[in-house]
């Protein structure tokens, strides 16, 4: 049996969710009901590969709320590691962190608190998903830019976030798989750009404002800040932008006649799944598409890996990449690409 | 222009989710210890007299029920110790008054014959309670306390699949009285949290994180005994909202 660890993508979703589900009183509850609400299995279900094997999986809400942050860090933390113990504790062989799950156990440093209670967390049971999310990010610019015109060999390829755990696998993956001209290094710490630099051997470093001047392709693994206008008369035509973070709100952000912008990390399946939890991720085809994350843990599930294949901070070899990529292809997954972005009518039934 | 980080970004210290130890020995400290420190012996007090009742309710089974009795009087004689070694007098009367509610529906329940929901008040409500507090006090206890708390929490587990044990066996003919005991009880126990909050906190004990891991606990158990994840939400969500 394979876990989901999810969570609302805001308070008002996660209430509306609620609401939905008969849950009255957390539908009326304030943050402090949810923050004092452990975690729940909303769903199970069984999900068939195209090989033939069936699994069964759940997927368990851990009642974060992003709105937590930064505050109630403590709480955030302690969402993550209950969830994470209910899933080892009620048998799941993996369970993938999903939404900021993973992003908040890293980030906190959680694999300091093995012992929750009296459940001491094996790590092996959980994955980040990172290795297919990156392995998939990369599939799209590789199998998308084609479509607009971009030649990657000729191309400027920027990677926003490039120092994360996904953001330089991507980086090693498009420097020595894909072969883009040039590759640009966009994150926050300077020290680590440098050492990610270094050993790429290549990519240069830039501004996040000089760097979308000159790409061709924008892969996005942090997200937007908030506060920052894009200008859209200066960015490169075609322009193929792959939205990776998390969560996914560029398109409704940047919007221009040819700029095309993709949601990145984000898989379709080849037959619709029995479960009604997409829906709170906001996909358009909420039975077959997910989060490649989540996929991760389901192909783990199906090739009977129990590891944590995805583990910790930039582990994620190509080789890793190449393997959760085959046994994708294997199951039925395919990237989300740009004719998914048509959603008229016709084209959207299943 | 900032290059973006992940919004919203998990930043905080690392080393703030470490609680940092008490001061054992302040005047605040024990005057909150007093009352906590009550609370517990007078608990496993309690949960001795309760385990001694329910075993008139269930004969057949009174030779486990002892047994399990003369647990929470050991535990008891611990938690003094805890007391004796802080040199706090424990506050039994507050205790007493503190757990009054609740006993008083265990002795209507218990006059009534009604076993169901004499064990959901014991031995769910009362040890998921206990569980939950004892695994929150422990990083922030004395060491003297600390090594007590740790035994009592290992046995405290065989107490609470006791319980359970007993209302799985017998889930179709309790249910409905399940749901009802817990619509009645369950709101005790928010009560209880809140009359405790400030001292707990003295104690370095946030009230958030009890209510979720009683929560824990308490759906844990009501899932083992039988009822479904939707009926589990909607119980627990009464009273404690």
């Amino acid at each position: 049996m394979f876990g989901l660890i999810g969570h609302s993508t805001s308070f008002a979703v996660a209430r509306q969710r609620a609401e939905e589900l008969g849950y009255m009183e957390h539908a009326k509850g304030d943050l402090d009901t949810w923050c004092s609400t452990p975690p729940q299995l909303l769903e199970t279900f069984t999900v068939t590969s195209r090989t033939g094997k069936s699994i069964t999986g759940g997927y368990i809400d851990s009642c974060f709320l992003p709105e937590m942050l930064p505050a109630r860090f403590k709480t955030a933390a302690r969402k993550v590691q209950n969830a994470m113990a209910y899933a080892q504790k009620n048998g799941f062989n993996v369970t993938a962190l999903g939404g900021f799950t993973s992003i908040i156990f890293e980030n906190f440093d959680l694999a300091r608190f093995q012992k929750v209670r009296s459940i001491m967390l094996e790590w092996e049971r959980f994955t980040t998903g990172n290795t297919h999310t990156a392995w998939i990010i990369c599939r799209q610019v590789e199998e998308n830019a084609p479509h607009l015109g971009i030649d990657l060999k000729k191309a400027v390829v920027a990677v926003v976030g490039a120092t994360g755990d996904i953001g330089s696998a991507i980086c090693r993956w498009l420097k020595e798989r894909t072969g883009v001209k040039e590759l640009l290094l966009v994150a926050r710490h300077q020290g680590r750009l440098a050492a990610l630099q270094q050993q790429l051997a290549g990519g240069n470093i830039l501004s996040l404002e000089n760097a979308l001047l000159e790409a061709d392709v924008v892969v996005w693994v942090a997200s937007l800040p908030k506060t920052m206008e894009i200008d859209t008369s200066a960015l490169q035509r075609p322009c193929l932008m792959v939205d990776g973070g998390y969560p996914k709100n560029l398109d409704t952000r940047i919007q221009a006649s040819d700029l095309h912008v993709l949601k990145g990390g984000v898989v379709e399946f080849w037959r619709d799944i029995g479960w009604r939890m997409m829906q709170i991720a906001e996909m358009e085809r909420p039975n077959r598409q997910m989060f490649a994350c989540f996929a991760e843990a389901m192909l783990l599930e199906f090739e009977g890996w129990h590891t944590n294949f995805s583990w910790g901070r930039n582990n994620i070899s190509l080789a890793a990449m190449e393997k959760i990529g085959q046994a994708s292809v294997r199951h039925g997954f395919r990237a989300l690409g740009l004719s998914d972005l048509v959603t008229a009518p016709a084209l959207s039934v299943s | 222009m900032s290059v973006p980080a992940t919004a919203p970004s998990p930043t905080a210290p690392a080393a703030d989710l470490v609680a940092s130890l008490p001061d054992f020995a302040s005047v605040a400290y024990k005057d909150a210890y007093s009352r906590i420190n009550a609370i517990v012996i007078e608990g496993e007090h309690e949960a001795y007299g309760n385990y001694k009742s329910i075993s008139t309710l269930l004969p057949e089974q009174a030779e486990e029920l002892n047994r399990l009795a003369r647990m929470e009087m050991k535990h008891m004689r611990g938690f003094q110790a805890c007391g004796k070694n802080l040199k706090v007098t424990p506050d039994m009367d507050f205790a007493k008054a503190f757990f009054a509610p609740l006993r008083n529906n265990f002795q209507a329940a218990l006059a009534e014959g009604k076993v169901a929901t004499c064990l959901l008040i014991q031995a769910i409500l009362i040890e998921a309670f206990s569980i939950s507090a004892y695994h929150i006090y422990i990083p922030v206890a004395d060491p003297f306390a600390r090594r007590v708390t740790e035994g009592v929490v290992k046995d405290e587990y065989l107490h609470l699949n006791y319980g359970q044990a007993w209302l799985k066996a017998h889930f179709d003919q309790v249910k409905e009285e399940l749901m009802a005991a817990n619509k009645a009880n369950l709101p005790l126990i928010k009560t209880m949290l809140d009359a405790v909050e400030t001292d707990a906190a003295q104690l370095r004990m946030e009230k958030e994180s009890l209510i979720e891991d009683f929560l824990i606990g308490y759906q844990e158990a009501l899932s083992d005994v039988g009822f479904t994840t939707r009926e589990i939400i909607r119980m627990s969500a009464q009273g404690l909202g």
